[in-house]
């Protein structure tokens, strides 16, 4: 019974919240939109405070006292900077490369502002993510990106994200939820099925795949979010900025990502292994085409074939996207 | 074990200057060790930080911990009391220095630091110390904005207005801002918080470096006060300051003598009634039984501290502040020692009688007892003159004359053996105060004259602008009374015999020009007061410090006051109101600045200009997408609205030509350039 009514408040708030705090894919924040509270650290600066007038209550002493009502003064003033910090920020979303499932959606979010304000130590997260911290030195625009682990082939759409601040002095936090209809394509998890296949995706390659894990192509500069296990740490330590690794796999030939290829499994496993495939085959010059029950795309080749290609084995299936 | 927090390295840096800065704030009392221990808990930290050394193991850190509590220990003999627990305060400080593994540790240390610096504040309370302790708060609390600061960002990127130096400084900065924004709310609330009293007893700090007078007085004592020009206390009378002369502030009355020492006789040696008469009880029937004639002085009292409950006044006084007692010897008495600056009011009547009645016969033991085997030549001499003039007056007329005649007053006299007032009185013939007082009462009582000796300050400075007298160490005095029948106790200033300028003019208008003065106050301003100028800035300072003692560390004794002048009546929604009304007002400024700051112009011209490019396709129902580049954006236009796109590629082309050429045009001719797509961008769109 506890456990129903606990459920049935948490439902409550859900949807006080979304009343409160309605989706769009640009929003103001406004003293509307955002919450504060003190944090641990400002309640145990509290505890500090009234061990401080204790003192000064004590022994008598005015300067104790002084001192005492600085650092609560400090407290409120606190409140306005850590609100300043968010309210007038422009949060939307940005653009969502799709990722295959099993990886990381990242989400371009977008942060702006009019004015030249120093914006710092905004943190973004979503419940099962990483947090990204941003600033906005001055500056009008910033970009971070979230990365969401993606563990279902389709439309992505992961909620509301979390964005803070304990900035400037962590004695409060303020936070809001944003519904932003983020939305990214998962395309299914890639199974390489090369031992079923046939010969004629051997690797010769001539061009290159990018986002691929074997071959180092180079270096490109981190940006927010991005995979840690692909940043070069080497990099790092010899104070050269934050680049992250990017590979490709060397591919070639042609031939049919066909359904029927692998007879007695289910629609995923059949996806993944049509995925892994596809992704063995695309860079080589080979044309490859794609036959699953209800689509049949013709052999052709190229990026755009190759995102209509994954697209259709993400969209298998699926509901269409969600009103955005 | 998990992965280690890394400090932000500005609040590292920041943390450390914290610690220093508490440490310096204290080094005055705190042993010499825990300053070594400090400088090695910093290079060790230093050390960890560049990943020379390791953290210290647990058994270094218990071993440690154990080592500072035995040296706080040994060296202070106790745990208890103010100094030692903030010495073992700053040993914890000083060891969490050392285990800095996650943000919360570093959070402990921080709040930390706050609390050891203000408590710097209950050892000085100064000007200097108010103004060093909010500097000092800064620093902390750059520390703690240090913490929440995102330095990878400001590292990467660019558009970073400040430099690397600016990252380190930055939390430094952030703090100064909020602690100005914080200074009127803080004002506030000193102003308008009440004030209530100790809730229970605290271990106040034990008497290192007050001087003053003590409890008891043997040759030399006073001396060590003539060489210190420290404020003993302020008086503000109500109406005009009386004659020099006539200013003697009495502290102690000592009866007791054991051949060296005069102290108070035990429980002060009265036997009737209470001994402490507390402001607002019940006049004792002793104080009913003394005369107070004419006017009284009111005059308002700001001691220093001194760690003990003695207070000073004009004989014969009441005391008008709560917690003050008067004494069965008609003196002040404090209801706790005085650990800091305190105030009192006090009513004094200059013409009295005390004890015209008689003295009981324990009474007249206790002021004529004599120590047995001292100075016998004194006291056959007296029992002498004694025989030749019994009338009591000119016995003790004489005796100040013999003073008058014979003797010298200075501040270095000769040192004395055994029998002190036989060596004075026939020998050596050179003294000041002390000696005076002590062999006159000596010879008083020989005579078979109740006497006794009373210590205090005679005279003061007065203040020439302000109107308040300043009372100093170096005024410290000691004179006598002795108990004439049918007359009562009558105040006599042997010192007076000798060199009545003492009296007459201020101790130091006297010794100014004398080298022994202040000799151990080189750099005392006091020493300088023959240099006009100087003088006047010893005396502005000294205003200035009063009006810190009243407006400051007294605030308590004024606020009543202040309160009502400005509420007409003091009650808890009065206050609350005024609380709040007064708390937002000073609130205001903070919010101004903030909203001026949130939405600036745009500088630049040609951002400005696209946005409002920008804004007009959105109200023509075509949005700009998020990461739409300007050439995109026009394509799009072009294709949704052929009619436009005429004045769109021609827009985009000189926006995109200004922002990416490097051939840019100046601001003039951008400006005009622009204005001609005013009208164009003002008006609606079909």
């Amino acid at each position: 019974m506890l456990q129903g009514l606990r459920d049935q408040l948490k439902e409550l708030y859900q949807r006080w919240v979304n009343r409160r705090l309605p989706a769009a894919s640009k929003i103001r924040l406004s003293n509307r939109r955002l919450f504060i509270f003190p944090t641990r650290a400002g309640f145990l600066f509290g505890c500090v405070l009234i061990l401080l007038w204790l003192v000064a209550t004590n022994f008598e002493n005015n300067l104790v006292f002084g001192a005492t009502f600085l650092l609560s003064a400090m407290f409120v003033v606190a409140i306005f900077h850590t609100f300043l910090n968010l309210s007038g920020l422009y949060v939307e979303a940005g653009r969502t490369p799709p990722c295959f499932c099993g990886g990381e959606a990242e989400f371009g979010i977008l942060l702006s502002q009019k004015g030249r304000r120093y914006r710092d130590s905004i943190s973004l997260y979503h419940r099962s993510s990483e947090a990204v911290v941003v600033s906005l030195p001055g500056t009008e625009l910033a970009e971070v990106w979230l990365a969401v682990p993606a563990e279902k082939r389709g439309w992505f759409e992961p909620g509301r994200v979390t964005l803070e601040t304990r900035y400037p002095l962590g004695l409060l936090r303020a936070w809001t939820y944003l519904d932003l209809k983020l939305c990214g394509l998962v395309y299914p998890r890639p199974i390489d099925a090369q031992g079923r296949l046939s010969s004629k995706a051997a690797g010769q390659g001539v061009d290159e795949l990018p986002g691929g894990r074997e071959d180092f192509r180079g270096l490109e500069r981190y940006r927010q979010g991005e995979a840690l296990g692909h940043i070069a740490w080497k990099h790092y330590a010899r104070e050269q900025g934050l680049h992250t690794k990017h590979f490709s796999d060397p591919v070639d030939e042609e031939v049919w990502l066909d359904w029927d290829a692998f007879p007695g499994m289910d629609a995923e496993a059949r996806l993944s292994r049509l995925c892994g495939w596809l992704l063995a085959i695309s860079s080589g010059s080979a044309l490859y085409g794609l036959r699953i029950p209800g689509t049949e795309i013709p052999p052709s080749r190229g990026e755009a074939h190759r995102t209509n290609v994954l697209r259709a084995l993400a969209l298998f299936d699926q509901a269409p996207r969600p009103q955005s | 074990m998990q992965p280690t927090w890394q400090t932000p390295r500005p609040a590292l840096l920041w943390m450390l200057i914290s610690v220093v800065t508490a440490l310096a704030l204290h080094a005055g009392h705190l042993p010499l060790w825990l300053l070594g221990a400090a400088a090695l808990t910093v290079l060790w930290q230093i050390q960890v930080y560049r990943g020379a050394w390791q953290h210290p193991a647990r058994f270094i850190k218990v071993l440690l911990t154990l080592l500072c509590f035995g040296g706080v220990l040994s060296s202070y003999g106790r745990l208890l009391g103010l100094e030692p627990m903030v010495a073992l305060l700053v040993s914890g400080f000083l060891l969490k220095l050392l285990e800095i593994h996650h943000r919360r540790d570093a959070l402990v240390l921080i709040y930390l630091a706050y609390f050891i610096v203000i408590i710097q504040c209950l050892f000085e309370q100064g000007i200097v110390t108010g103004f060093v302790v909010v500097f000092g708060v800064m620093i902390v609390t750059a520390a703690l904005a240090g913490l929440y600061q995102n330095n990878q960002n400001t590292q990467n990127k660019q558009t970073n207005r400040s430099g690397k130096l600016g990252t380190w400084f930055r939390p430094f900065r952030s703090s100064a801002v909020i602690i100005v924004q914080s200074l009127p709310l803080m004002l506030v609330l000193f102003i308008v918080m009440p004030r209530i009293g100790a809730l229970w007893a605290v271990p106040k700090e034990q008497g290192s470096g007050v001087v003053g007078v003590s409890d008891s007085m043997s040759p030399g004592d006073f001396s060590d006060l003539g060489g210190s020009s420290k404020v003993a206390f302020r008086v503000e009378f109500e109406g005009d300051i009386p004659a020099q002369s006539t200013l003697y502030w009495r502290g102690l009355v000592f009866s007791d003598f054991n051949g060296r020492r005069w102290s108070q006789s035990g429980s002060w040696g009265y036997q009737d009634g209470s001994l402490l008469q507390w402001y607002g009880e019940k006049p004792e029937p002793w104080d009913r039984q003394a005369t107070r004639r004419g006017d009284a002085l009111s005059y308002k009292v700001t001691l220093e501290a001194t760690n003990s409950p003695w207070l000073f006044a004009l004989a014969t006084p009441k005391p008008t502040s709560q917690d003050v007692a008067l004494t069965r010897d008609f003196r002040l008495f404090s209801k706790r020692p005085l650990s800091s600056k305190t105030q009192y009011r006090v009513n004094s009547w200059l013409d009295y009688d005390l004890e015209t009645g008689g003295l009981s016969s324990w009474r007249r033991k206790i002021e004529l007892a004599l120590p047995e085997g001292f100075n016998p030549k004194t006291r056959a001499i007296a029992e002498q003159w004694r025989q030749e003039s019994p009338d009591p007056v000119a016995l003790l007329n004489r005796l100040l004359k013999l003073y008058n005649k014979e003797f010298i007053y200075t501040l270095k006299p000769p040192l004395l053996g055994k029998h002190t007032v036989d060596e004075f009185l026939w020998e050596t013939k050179r003294g000041f105060c002390e000696f005076y007082a002590s062999s006159f009462v000596f010879f008083a009582r020989a005579a078979g004259i109740p006497a006794r000796v009373v210590v205090g300050y005679q005279g003061g400075e007065r203040h020439p602008s302000e109107d308040y007298l300043l009372v100093h160490q170096y005024d410290a005095h000691a004179w006598a009374e002795v108990w004439l029948e049918g007359r009562g106790w009558i105040r006599v200033d042997p010192t007076a015999a000798v060199a009545p300028e003492r009296i007459e003019m201020s101790f130091a208008d006297l010794f100014g020009e004398n080298e022994d003065f202040l000799a151990e106050s080189l750099l005392s301003l006091e020493r300088y007061r023959h240099i006009n100028w100087l003088n006047n800035l010893r005396l502005r300072l000294d205003a200035l410090d009063y009006a810190w003692a009243k407006w400051v560390l007294g605030y308590e004794n004024v606020q009543t006051d202040l309160l009502t002048g400005i509420l007409g009546r003091l009650d808890p929604l009065r206050v609350g109101l005024f609380l709040l009304a007064a708390g937002a007002l000073a609130m205001l400024p903070v919010a101004i600045m903030s909203l001026l700051g949130r939405e600036k112009k745009y500088r630049d011209e040609l951002d400005k200009f696209f946005i409002q490019f920008c804004q007009r396709m959105e109200r023509a129902g075509i949005a700009r997408r998020p990461g739409e580049g300007p050439r995109d954006f026009a394509a799009r236009i072009e294709s949704l609205r052929p009619d436009l796109a005429d004045q769109v590629s021609s827009l985009t082309g000189l926006f995109e030509q200004q922002r990416y050429n490097t051939a840019v045009l100046n601001k003039r001719d951008l400006r005009l350039k622009l204005r001609r797509f005013r009208p164009y961008l003002r008006s609606k769109i079909p």
